[in-house]
């Protein structure tokens, strides 16, 4: 059993093709500018201004009924089923059964990831995965750890190994203007990833506000409380600098 | 001059005629039709009404038509490669016309081979020398002699009216050679006159010629009364473009400005692609002239591309392209295997099931052989549910409650098509339509009456998602959780979910699970719900014996039908509109997941050879997103492989409905798909507006 917070059929952004998104609850980050602040906590939360419910026991079983209800999209599409959070790797033992199922299933399986997990982990979990969406949020350790409450030092050293394992992955940058999105962060991401050799794709996930409202469903304090999502220029540049 | 340059100005036309019918006219919920207004000063003075302004029988239809066709304003555009416009709706002309119901307009499609082997002149002959045949006697009993010669003198008269009409359009274009300086123009007008003078009695024996042939039938069939239906276009037109190609007279681009002038002229429904009766493919050159023909069209346009297993995939991807490039609701997808295989159960085989190609708004046909009233005859079962909830004082009786009142409806709903089949042959003869089917005139029988060769009547039920969510949220509240009691809800849906009991019960049957969000009650209901219209429809005929066909279906009817129901125990209020088609209602799942939605309508087909469409509006946000073409494909690709049958849909770019719902005047070319049709949206009524875009609004969010 494990808890997930929700189930989004039919998503084209989180990996190829048609997929499933299985959204699993608890982080070991906090980053400021989180979308999915009400994902962070490991247990299930109650919304205060609605009668909302974050998170729900699920089984593997129940999990998987879902999950299959677009296996004939997965299918057309090369799509597949994503498992994201929150971080999924913060329910270890319930991801590794829910991607083995997958698998079991036929099932195309993507996870997507902060890193922030022991790399024994990511170890077990390459032989059951198909594609890694790996986040990387700042090249710089100190800001790191300031924007997320964790250093980068564990993150890089996974993605080094997982290339090393010859994990297909795709790099994604949760970028948020001013913060993250400076000409050298954005450079130092990109050369960073040139020393990668099965990085399939360099992806750009940017800012927006929607973790705002769901701070105040929750009771939860914002942490970044900017509103103004980033402008087309914003996009251009880190398009870009972030190219080959 | 340059096709583009005449393109334009055609189209710039195009859109000054639809603003000067919005303002003539009003708000009308269906299609744009090709139909211009007449002059001003123009009255028809038809010859034959009763004191009531009424007229029936072959004779008064044949005679008010001639007298029509023989006064039709004319329309010449020197810039168009056809000649004429249509102005009137006979059908329209008599008192209390309306669209579906017994007794009004038949829906189903021409051959319209026959009329291009024989011409005009042909098939007056054909008519004259049956009647000679009937004449003579000892062919039928001699009532049906006496009307078998009456429908052939009305079938006389309607020819000679429409020879009338083209050969005036001819001397038209003819006399506007003498004022027109442009000498391209001049060229063209010239060729039109000649084409329409030939066209009086012969044959069409180039493309263009066979362009207007079918542009003037389909003028004169709308004229008598509105009809629609096209044909598999590509394999009408490709013999006779092949040879002119061949013999050097057109270029392609010769060839896709023909097919653009007659997608202007009317936006009959047409098919392209899909197998031929023998299951090869049937795409060849001419379809993706066709296809590029409508994307410059950049107008209302009704062209359903055959998505099957052997097609040229490129036929597909170019056609959602042109979908998602242009915004305009076309093309469709229709889905061969589910339709072939599901009309076969009917008794048919595979070759015939090919043959029967989607040209109608929902709905399907054999051209030339089939009488069907298709999209004519509705079962509202939201009503059906409403009755049978009233009767019920428990759960456990709901549900036999509605199944003895779904097989009630469906009974008198046979009789009603059988009192069509009965009595249409003297109401309204079809006689525009008799001459492109295969029997009517052979036999001297109205293709209403014994003319045609297969007879599929087929029934839809209407308000789907309102009775499975309906049930679904009962079943669910009441049974399983326990949070209401039977009473309950039925003292609050009576109230109409007034005061603030009211409220709460509301809310609670409001968020229960609904059909499409997957694994819910509700969708188990709307699986059910079918498995009951086919247990009394699917199989069955009428007491006269006609084979039924069901469906799930609409079509503008929504609003109309939900008027006439009070409140339903899934939340709906009283008098608010059904449900569209075999779609969910809007909020279905929060994340309004396009899979869940393809995979519970895919769920609901009847599957009897007719459809149950998926009617999808996306925004522009889909259409815009990277790899959206694959995406959209895959997504279609994945609904027919599991049954689904029909797919409209209309990309919307949500702030220009917003704004074209203020002032529709701004937008007079914009237009959206409203059921299985496309429509300009400022000629809908506010109501239906009202319903577009709030569909859209809550999609958005
Ligand atoms: S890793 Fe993702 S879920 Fe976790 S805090 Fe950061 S943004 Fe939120």
């Amino acid at each position: 059993m494990g808890i997930v917070f929700d189930i989004k059929r039919g998503g084209v952004k989180d990996g190829p093709g048609i997929r499933t998104s299985v959204f699993l609850k608890g982080c070991p980050l906090r980053c400021i500018w989180c979308h999915n602040p009400e994902s962070q906590a490991p247990e299930i939360q109650w919304a205060v201004t609605t009668d909302e419910v974050c998170g729900r026991e699920m089984s593997v079983e129940e999990v998987m009924a879902e999950v299959l209800r677009d296996a004939v999209f997965y299918r057309t599409s090369g799509g597949g089923v994503t498992f994201t959070g929150g971080e999924p790797m913060f329910q270890f033992e319930f991801l590794k059964a829910l991607c083995a199922a997958a698998r079991a299933a036929g099932v195309h399986v993507a996870v997507d990831t902060s890193g922030q997990a022991p790399w024994e982990q990511f170890a077990e979990l390459v032989p059951l995965v198909d594609l890694f969406l790996y986040d990387l949020k700042c090249m710089d350790s100190e800001r790191h750890a300031r924007f997320t409450g964790v250093s980068n030092d564990l993150i890089l050293e996974n993605l080094r190994r997982l290339d090393a394992a010859g994990a297909k992955f795709w790099i994604r940058c949760p970028l948020v203007p001013g913060l993250n999105d400076s000409d050298s962060d954005l450079a130092a991401i990109r050369a960073f990833a040139d020393t990668l050799h099965h990085m399939e794709k360099l992806e750009i996930c940017p800012y927006h506000p929607l973790g705002l409202e769901k701070c105040t469903k929750f009771g939860l304090a914002p942490r970044y409380a900017e509103k103004a999502q980033p402008t087309t220029a914003d996009l251009t540049r880190w398009r870009s600098a972030l190219a080959k | 001059m340059s096709y583009a340059e005449q393109m334009a100005r055609l189209t710039a036309r195009k859109i000054e005629q639809t603003r000067a019918k919005q303002d003539r006219l009003g708000a009308r919920d269906e299609d744009d039709y090709g139909l211009v207004l007449p002059p001003e000063s123009f009255t028809a003075d038809l010859p034959v009404r009763d004191a009531t302004g009424q007229f029936s029988g072959p004779r008064a239809w044949a005679a008010n038509f001639r007298w029509l066709m023989e006064h039709h304003p004319l329309y010449i555009d020197p810039d168009d490669a056809l000649a004429g416009r249509w102005m009137f709706m006979l059908s329209r002309m008599r008192l209390g016309y309306q669209l579906s119901r017994s007794g009004k307009d038949a829906h189903f499609a021409p051959d319209y081979q026959i009329g291009l082997d024989l011409g005009w002149g042909g098939l007056l002959e054909k008519v004259r020398a049956a009647r000679l045949k009937f004449r003579a006697g000892g062919v039928l009993a001699a009532e049906d002699a006496a009307y078998a010669i009456e429908l052939m003198d009305a079938e006389e008269q309607a020819i000679l009216g429409v020879q009338a009409w083209i050969r005036r359009l001819g001397e038209a274009a003819a006399d506007r050679t003498m004022t027109e300086e442009d000498p391209v123009r001049r060229a063209n007008l010239a060729e039109m006159a000649r084409i329409c003078l030939k066209l009086v009695d012969q044959p069409p024996e180039t493309l263009r010629e066979v362009v207007q042939w079918i542009a003037i039938f389909n003028m004169a069939s709308r004229t008598y009364n509105r009809d629609g239906a096209g044909g598999q276009l590509d394999e009408l037109l490709r013999p006779y473009y092949e040879r002119d190609l061949a013999a050097g007279r057109i270029t392609d681009a010769d060839a896709e400005f023909y097919c653009f002038c007659l997608l202007l002229n009317d936006p009959h429904y047409y098919q392209i692609g899909g197998p031929a009766a023998d299951g090869t493919d049937q795409t060849s050159r001419m379809s993706f002239i066709i296809l590029e023909a409508a994307n410059k069209l950049k107008s209302s346009c009704n062209l359903t591309i055959r998505v099957w297993d052997g097609m040229d995939r490129a036929l597909y991807r170019r056609g959602v392209e042109i979908l998602l490039a242009n915004r305009l609701g076309f093309p469709r997808f229709s889905g061969d295997k589910a339709l072939v295989e599901g009309f076969m159960k009917n008794g048919y085989s595979a070759e015939l099931a090919r043959r029967r190609i989607a040209v109608g708004c929902n709905w399907m046909s054999l051209p030339g052989l089939e009488y069907t009233l298709n999209d004519v005859v509705k079962i509202n079962i939201a009503k059906v549910f409403e009755v049978a909830f009233a009767e019920s004082n428990s759960w456990e009786e709901l549900e036999a409650n509605y199944r003895k009142h779904f097989a009630a409806a469906v009974k008198v709903t046979a009789e009603g098509i059988d009192f069509h089949l009965d009595h249409q042959y003297l109401n309204e003869p079809e006689l525009m339509l008799n001459l492109l089917s295969h029997g009517p005139i052979e036999k001297g029988k109205d293709v209403s009456h014994g003319g045609a060769m297969y007879y599929n009547m087929a029934i839809d039920g209407a308000g789907l998602a309102v009775v499975a969510d309906s049930f679904g949220a009962l079943e669910q509240r009441v049974m399983d959780e326990k949070a209401l009691a039977f009473d309950e809800v039925k003292a609050a849906v009576a109230a109409n979910f007034e005061g603030e009991e009211g409220a709460r019960v509301r809310a609670l049957l409001d968020s229960a699970g609904r059909y499409g969000a997957g694994g819910t009650r509700a969708d188990a209901w709307a699986v059910k719900l079918t498995e009951i219209l086919n247990g009394e429809i699917a199989g069955h005929t009428t007491p006269h014996g006609f084979k039924l066909i069901p469906g799930w279906f609409t079509w503008a009817d929504t609003i109309r039908f939900g008027k006439s129901v009070g409140a339903t125990p899934n939340g709906r209020k009283a008098g608010e509109p059904i449900s569209h088609g075999a779609n969910p209602l809007p909020g279905f799942r929060k994340d309004g997941a396009l899979t869940a939605m393809a995979t519970a309508i895919a769920s609901v087909q009847p599957g009897y050879g007719n459809t149950a469409p998926w009617q999808l509006e996306v925004d522009i946000g889909l259409a815009d997103d990277e790899g959206a073409v694959d995406k959209l494909m895959a997504l279609m690709d994945g609904h027919f492989a599991l049954g689904g049958t029909l797919v409209n849909i209309n990309v919307v770019d949500a702030d220009k409905i917003l704004a074209a719902h203020k002032d529709p005047s701004k937008y007079p070319d914009l237009v959206v798909r409203v059921t299985g049709f496309t429509a300009y949206f400022n000629s809908l009524s506010p109501t239906f507006r009202e319903l577009v875009v709030k569909r859209l609004i809550r999609e958005a969010v």
